[in-house]
């Protein structure tokens, strides 16, 4: 349609230059845009069109759009992405890519950082991005790890209106981790003459960025419309306008997805992801984060029990098929863990795997005095991982006579209680929290972790060491040993690292799954391309 | 008549208070928010941070006043997990629930009462058992397969309706089909017990010896009389409708009270479960008291003040 008009509308034109050959050049120019875009050819750069829509499988919450709120769970990025922008933050092929600022410096010493912030950088409202709204971004955060990273900083310097620099009080190796990656949202940066002029409700209502998008409506418990901000410094998004809309049921989730009124259909799993799979135009794409599961066996410090001896928590590794649960809980496409700590963070360290050996479990349990096995107490998980993993894991422990009777609790009871370290026999853990491996190790291996119902002296003494130490290298040394130390004593039994399973329409040429590491959601938004036919 | 609404008013605002502490304590009983609005390994320095925030580190004395101190003043408090006020977003919600438990109710009605009167004219008939099977299965399945079951059907295969979301009459076909069929269900039972009560009784008996006819004996004798208990329900039952339509909200996605509550419990979110207890019990016990009032505007003998 068109395309007729256009031709139409040229045809007139050319008649008319005839009787008037002074306007010859602006006609031909205006045959030229008419051919462009008659034959469909690709948009000119800024010009985005079309329209994206993701059914999230979670209640999108308005304080997902105030970076300041970001309370340590990896799903506002999903939104973040989005409206608004860092310093520093995740992007394809880099963890720590520079963004509003283009480069960073740290001093020999460790004790301070330097940020150079990128030229003509505005917000949304058209304000400039300023060394004034990093420190006031910083000030402000109240999120996850902010009394940890304030404690850390002892002031921010605005050195010009595109310098800042962060001054901490001592050397600290995990500074960039805390503050540049989904560890926190201290990065992102807010306008702070904005906040101040609508106040912390208003900006909540109506958020200003300096993301890709730009906020237009929000309704609660329903949708989020975003759309292309032109002016985005590292490119115009292609497509005009996304939305995120609320569908809780994950079959009506697959419902929408398969009619076409949503491209990206999240967290899809079992059965329905088989259907995705299964289905002509739909694809099934898994994405990772730093989420993994493990067993932790509570009673190894434990003189008396089974599971003081080394044999018997090694047979307990051997014990589980973790390729045969991947390939029947998530299609095998989850990852297999040989480690409580995700392949995706940095100073992660490769253990040797665990292989799949029942008849070398047996004789192991053999050998520590248990030949006809024992009654291992409770498995002890959450009602989500806890039961689908778990429950095959109770299963393979029980062909090598680990008996284990598995109980599933409410998810923030049982981390409640494992917290409390009121859990006894087998716990089913699991965490997706973002930070590096000191910090899951400090969280669950080092005494004084919340999580933590034991260790080994050598794991304290290396976790001391390599929080002092500031050369990379040898850190991440000292952390390898630690991991080493770890699984020398096969102090957990890890499972698997989950893959977050998600339907894909045939809409969306490049749909943004996948492209940043350890990040669940679709990313850059400003990188989506729907398909041209 | 004076005393006696007055006496009904206040043994309302003694439910209602009971009803802000037992939900204010129960609600409370289900543990701490702050445990789900982080990821798990979050530091205890977190989580005691994030329930200063929410002012969950207060004695849950002092906690109550403030709520009841707010309440008073028609503040409901802000959500935990929306950070906006809780009113505002019941409010945003409550059109929604309305229109989903209208259109359910006239779907109910239009077919509960019209098969009931014929499953009570035609008892023991090919009609009456045919009614039973729609009362046993409207009552037995649940309304998620059946929501489940017409979304595969007429969006995914007919491509007739939208499989979920709110904003068209064609997004409210189906929830209002999958909630109304249940109270449809419960609607005919109740027509057709009535109908035949009524039918059995000495009027109706008399305006047929009067040889009146019987479409005449059914719709004016009959039905008028039939019809006060199926309302009543009706009535109490459009109140259950807006307020707790979950699993249909849930599964059609539809933005209503239901599924606000649903998130409530979710995300342990206090303020919404407050609130949205609250003001349904609200509504009970002002329809309660209305239907009361109507019974003594009817019936005096139900004043039993004098």
């Amino acid at each position: 349609m068109f395309r007729w008009h256009s031709l139409r509308r040229t045809a007139s034109v050319a008649r008319r230059s005839r009787r008037m050959p002074t306007l010859v050049p602006l006609l031909l120019a205006v045959l030229a845009l008419a051919a462009v875009a008659g034959s469909g050819a690709a948009a000119p750069a800024g010009a985005a069109e079309g329209q994206a829509t993701w059914a999230v499988h979670v209640t999108l919450a308005p304080t997902w759009f105030d970076p300041a709120e970001t309370s340590g769970i990896i799903t506002p990025f999903m939104v973040l992405y989005a409206l608004h922008d860092a310093l520093i933050k995740p992007m394809p092929g880099n963890p720590m890519t520079p963004s509003l600022a283009e480069s960073w410096s740290a001093t020999k010493d460790g004790l301070s950082y330097e940020f150079q912030l990128r030229k003509g950088v505005k917000f949304h409202n058209g304000e400039p991005v300023t060394a004034e709204d990093v420190k006031y971004s910083f000030e402000r955060y109240r999120g996850a790890s902010a009394a940890l990273l304030k404690g850390k900083v002892a002031r921010v310097e605005v050195l010009d209106p595109l310098r800042v620099r962060f001054v901490l009080k001592a050397p600290w190796p995990d500074f960039m981790t805390f503050y540049a990656t989904p560890a926190t949202g201290a990065a992102w940066i807010v306008p702070k003459k904005y906040v101040e002029q609508v106040g912390e409700d208003g900006f909540k209502k109506a958020p200003v960025g300096a993301g890709p998008y730009r906020f237009v409506a929000f309704k609660p418990g329903v949708e989020l419309t975003v759309e292309a901000f032109d002016g985005y410094w590292r490119k115009a998004p292609a497509v005009k306008t996304l939305v995120f809309r609320v569908i809780p049921d994950e079959s009506t989730r697959l419902a929408a997805l398969r009619r076409g009124e949503v491209d990206v259909a999240y967290s899809i799993t079992g059965p329905l992801a088989e259907e995705v799979k299964r289905t002509a135009n739909l694809r099934l794409v898994p994405t990772y984060f730093t989420f993994t599961t493990w067993l932790l066996f509570t009673e190894q410090w434990d003189p008396k029990s089974p599971w003081h001896d080394k044999r018997v928590r090694l047979a307990a590794n051997l014990a589980i098929d973790r390729a045969g649960i991947n390939g029947a809980v998530y299609l095998g496409l989850s990852k297999l863990a040989y480690s409580f700590i995700p392949q995706g963070m940095e100073y992660f360290w490769t253990p040797p795997p665990y292989p799949y050996d029942v008849k070398r479990a047996r004789a192991l349990m053999a050998d520590a005095g248990y030949p006809n096995g024992f009654d291992a107490g409770d498995l002890t998980g959450d009602t989500i991982y806890g039961v689908a993993i778990g429950e095959p894991v109770a299963n393979y422990l029980q062909q090598v006579g680990i008996r284990l009777r598995l109980r599933p609790m409410e998810r923030a009871a049982f981390f409640q209680e494992y917290g409390d370290k009121k859990l006894r026999g087998v716990i089913f853990s699991g965490s997706g929290a973002p930070g590096n491996a000191p910090t899951r190790l400090e969280q669950y291996a080092v005494t004084g972790g919340r999580y933590v119902y034991g260790t080994y002296p050598e794991v304290d003494g290396l976790y001391g060491e390599q929080a002092k130490e500031m050369n990379p290298r040898v850190r991440q040394q000292i952390l390898h040993k630690m991991q080493q130390v770890i699984h020398e004593q096969v102090m957990f039994g890890p499972v698997i690292e989950p893959a977050f399973l998600n339907g894909v329409g045939p809409r969306l040429e490049v749909h943004g799954l996948g492209m940043i590491a350890n990040h669940a959601y679709s990313g850059p938004y400003e990188d989506l391309r729907l398909n041209k036919r | 008549m004076k005393r006696f609404i007055v006496k009904r008013l206040g043994y309302a605002l003694v439910s209602l208070a009971l009803l802000s502490l037992t939900i204010f304590l129960f609600v409370r009983l289900t543990g701490d928010p702050a445990v789900l609005l982080v990821e798990p390994g979050a530091s205890k320095a977190d989580l005691e941070a994030i329930r200063s925030q929410l002012g969950l580190d207060r004695p849950i004395w002092v906690q109550y006043g403030s709520f009841v101190s707010s309440l008073v003043r028609g503040d409901f408090g802000q959500s935990f997990y929306y950070r906006t006020p809780v009113l505002e977003l019941y409010l945003s919600r409550l059109p929604n629930s309305l229109l989903l438990a209208g259109a359910a109710m006239a779907f109910s009605l239009v077919i509960g009462i019209p098969t009931g009167i014929i499953a009570a004219v035609r008892v023991n008939q090919w009609w009456d058992s045919a009614g039973k099977i729609f009362a046993l299965l409207g009552l037995s399945l649940p309304s998620f397969w059946v929501g489940l079951v017409m979304i595969l059907f007429f969006s995914v295969y007919l491509g007739w309706l939208p499989s979920s979301g709110s904003g068209t009459v064609l997004h409210l076909v189906m929830p209002a089909f999958a909630l109304g069929w249940y109270f449809a269900a419960a609607h005919m039972r109740l027509t057709r017990s009535s109908m035949l009560e009524v039918l059995g009784s000495e009027y109706v008996k008399l305006a047929r010896i009067k040889g009146l006819p019987e479409a005449l004996v059914i719709g004016k004798h009959a039905f008028k009389n039939a019809l006060i208990p199926v309302l009543t329900l009706a009535g109490i039952n459009l109140v259950i409708m807006v307020n707790v339509a979950v699993v249909v909200e849930t599964v059609f996605a539809w933005p209503g009270i239901g599924r606000l509550l649903y998130e409530g419990i979710s995300f342990r979110d206090f303020p919404v479960v407050q609130a949205t207890v609250l003001l349904g019990g609200a509504m009970i016990v002002f329809v309660n008291l209305l239907v009361d009032v109507l019974y003594a505007v009817i019936d005096p003998r139900i004043r039993y003040d004098r």
